[in-house]
C-alpha cells in the first residue's frame, strides 16, 4: 500500500486525537507503527509523491490550531514525515520518526508563536504553574459565581474564593486539563455566549499569545494544556460581557 | 594546461546550472555542450559518461556549500553554541537568495530514487555528511544527544529547502529557523 496516498492514513489521523495538534503529530506515530509492522512492503510505502489530500487534511488541522501559514506548515510536516520515513526504512535504528515528531512540534510552536511561552515554561515552571493555579482559582470562583453574573452587569473577576484549591495540584502535575478544568472552561464559554461580549482587539495581544487568544478565547475551543489554559484565562478575564436582558437595557 | 582545466570547469559549471534549473534527467549531453560552446568529444574527454559528470557536479556543489557555510560560521562566531544557532541564519540567507535553485543532494536523490544507483548513493552520503557536520557542531556545544539534535535539524532543513524549492518565498525556512532555535535552546538546557 502506498501509505502516503491512502484514505486509511487520513482515517487513522482523524481518530487519533481530539486536538488538531494531536492529529498532526500522530502522523509520525502512525508511520512508525506502520513501518515496524511485519509483512509490510516498505518500499511501496514511499513510492509516490505525497498526496495533496494528506497535505490538505494537515492544512485543515494547522488552520484549526491557529498556524500563521497553515499550508506551509502542512507541507513542511508532510515533507519531514516522508524524509523521516525514508530514513526509518534505510536506518531502522535511527529512531528518525520520533525525532521528526520533535522537529514538527517545534515547527507548530514556531507557527503558533508559542515558542516564548514554551521556553518560559522551561525556565520558570513554578512561576507559570503559580499563574496557572491563580487563574484556575479565578475560573473556579467565576464558575461558582456564574449564576450571579447571569443577572448582573459586566462580568468581573472574583479572585477571593479558594474552594477548589485542593484540586489544583493534581491537574498541574499532569499538565493536561482535567475533566473539571474542561467543564469550567465550557461553562465560561457558555456564559459568554449568553451575553453581549466585547473582546479586546487581537492587535493589542502580544504575538506569542495571539494564537491562544484567537483559538481558545474568541474561538471558544478548549486549550490543549494547562499553560495554554493559564494564558486563555488571563485574556478571558479581559472580555467584558453584558448579560442585562435586552428589554431592561433598552429601558435604561 | 590551464585552458584545458578551464574548459573542464566551464563544462562543470554549465552542467551544474542546467541540472539545477531544468533537472538532471531532462538535461541532455547535447544541451550541455551547446550551452558550454564545446563538443561531445571534449566533454567525454573530461568526463567518461553523463553519470560521472553528474557525480562531479554533485561533489563540487556540496563542497562549495560546505566551504561557504564553514567560512561564514568561522568568520562570524566564536562560541560553539553560537555556531549551532547561527547555522540556520546562514542557511536562510542562502535559501532565500535569488540564485537558490534547490539543494543538489535532495534533488538528485529524488531524480534517482533507486538505492543501487551511484547518484542516489552519493546524494545519500552527502545528506549524511551534512547531518554529521551539524552533529559535530552540537558535540562542540556540549549537547548530550548530539545525534538526535542533528537529525531533528537536518529534517527541518531538508523539509524547508524542499518547500522553498517548490514555492519560492513560502516562508518555510523562516519557520524552520524559529523551530531550530526552539530545539537548540531545549537541547542546550538539558
Amino acid at each position: 500500500m502506498d501509505l502516503f496516498n491512502s484514505p486509511w492514513l487520513i482515517n487513522m489521523l482523524a481518530k487519533s486525537s481530539k486536538t488538531a495538534q494531536g492529529r498532526l503529530l500522530s502522523l509520525f506515530d502512525i508511520l512508525d507503527d506502520w513501518l515496524k509492522a511485519p509483512n509490510v512492503d516498505k518500499k511501496a510505502t514511499m513510492d509516490a509523491a505525497a498526496n495533496s489530500t494528506l497535505i490538505a487534511y494537515c492544512a485543515e488541522q494547522a488552520r484549526l490550531l491557529g498556524a500563521e501559514s497553515p499550508e506551509v506548515l502542512a507541507e513542511h510536516i508532510v515533507l519531514i514525515a516522508r524524509s523521516a520515513a525514508q530514513q526509518a526504512i534505510e536506518q531502522p535504528s535511527s529512531n528518525s520518526l520520533a525525532h521528526a515528531k520533535k522537529a514538527a512540534h517545534a515547527l507548530i510552536l514556531a507557527q503558533t508563536h508559542k515558542a516564548g511561552l514554551f521556553s518560559n515554561l522551561k525556565e520558570s515552571k513554578p512561576a507559570i504553574y503559580g499563574l496557572a493555579a491563580s487563574l484556575l482559582l479565578i475560573i473556579g470562583a467565576s464558575a461558582i459565581w456564574m449564576p450571579a453574573f447571569m443577572h448582573s452587569g459586566p462580568a468581573q473577576a472574583v479572585a477571593t474564593q479558594t474552594a477548589i484549591s485542593t484540586e489544583i495540584p493534581a491537574a498541574i502535575e499532569d499538565k493536561q486539563l482535567t475533566a473539571l478544568d474542561a467543564s469550567r472552561m465550557y461553562a465560561k464559554y457558555e456564559q459568554m455566549r449568553q451575553g453581549t461580549c466585547q473582546f479586546p482587539e487581537a492587535l493589542q495581544i502580544p504575538d506569542q499569545h495571539k494564537a491562544i487568544y484567537l483559538e481558545n478565547v474568541v474561538g471558544g475551543k478548549l486549550p490543549s494544556d494547562l499553560a495554554d489554559l493559564a494564558v486563555a484565562n488571563f485574556y478571558l478575564e479581559k472580555v467584558r460581557c453584558n448579560f442585562t436582558p435586552m428589554l431592561m437595557a433598552a429601558s435604561k | 594546461m590551464s585552458s584545458m582545466s578551464s574548459l573542464r570547469e566551464k563544462i562543470l559549471n554549465t552542467a551544474s546550472n542546467l541540472f539545477q534549473t531544468q533537472g538532471i534527467n531532462s538535461t541532455g549531453v547535447d544541451t550541455i555542450v551547446a550551452v558550454a560552446g564545446t563538443t561531445k568529444m571534449t566533454l567525454y574527454k573530461y568526463f567518461n559518461s553523463k553519470e560521472i559528470l553528474i557525480l562531479e557536479v554533485l561533489k563540487q556543489g556540496h563542497q562549495d556549500f560546505q566551504n561557504w557555510l564553514n567560512d561564514k560560521l568561522s568568520a562570524n562566531t566564536k562560541k560553539p553554541s553560537e555556531k549551532l544557532q547561527k547555522l540556520f541564519d546562514y542557511i536562510e540567507e542562502w535559501v532565500t537568495s535569488p540564485d537558490f535553485n534547490g539543494i543538489g543532494f535532495i534533488k538528485a536523490s529524488a531524480e534517482f530514487p533507486k538505492e543501487d544507483n551511484p547518484v542516489h548513493q552519493l546524494s545519500a552520503e552527502q545528506s549524511q555528511q551534512f547531518r554529521d557536520y551539524i552533529k559535530h557542531l552540537a558535540i562542540d556545544a556540549n549537547i548530550q544527544d548530539a545525534d538526535g539534535l542533528a537529525l531533528q535539524l537536518s529534517l527541518l532543513f531538508k523539509g524547508a529547502a524542499q518547500a522553498e524549492q517548490m514555492q519560492r518565498g513560502s516562508g518555510a525556512i523562516k519557520y524552520a529557523k524559529q523551530a531550530a532555535k526552539i530545539l537548540i535552546d531545549g537541547a542546550l538546557k538539558n
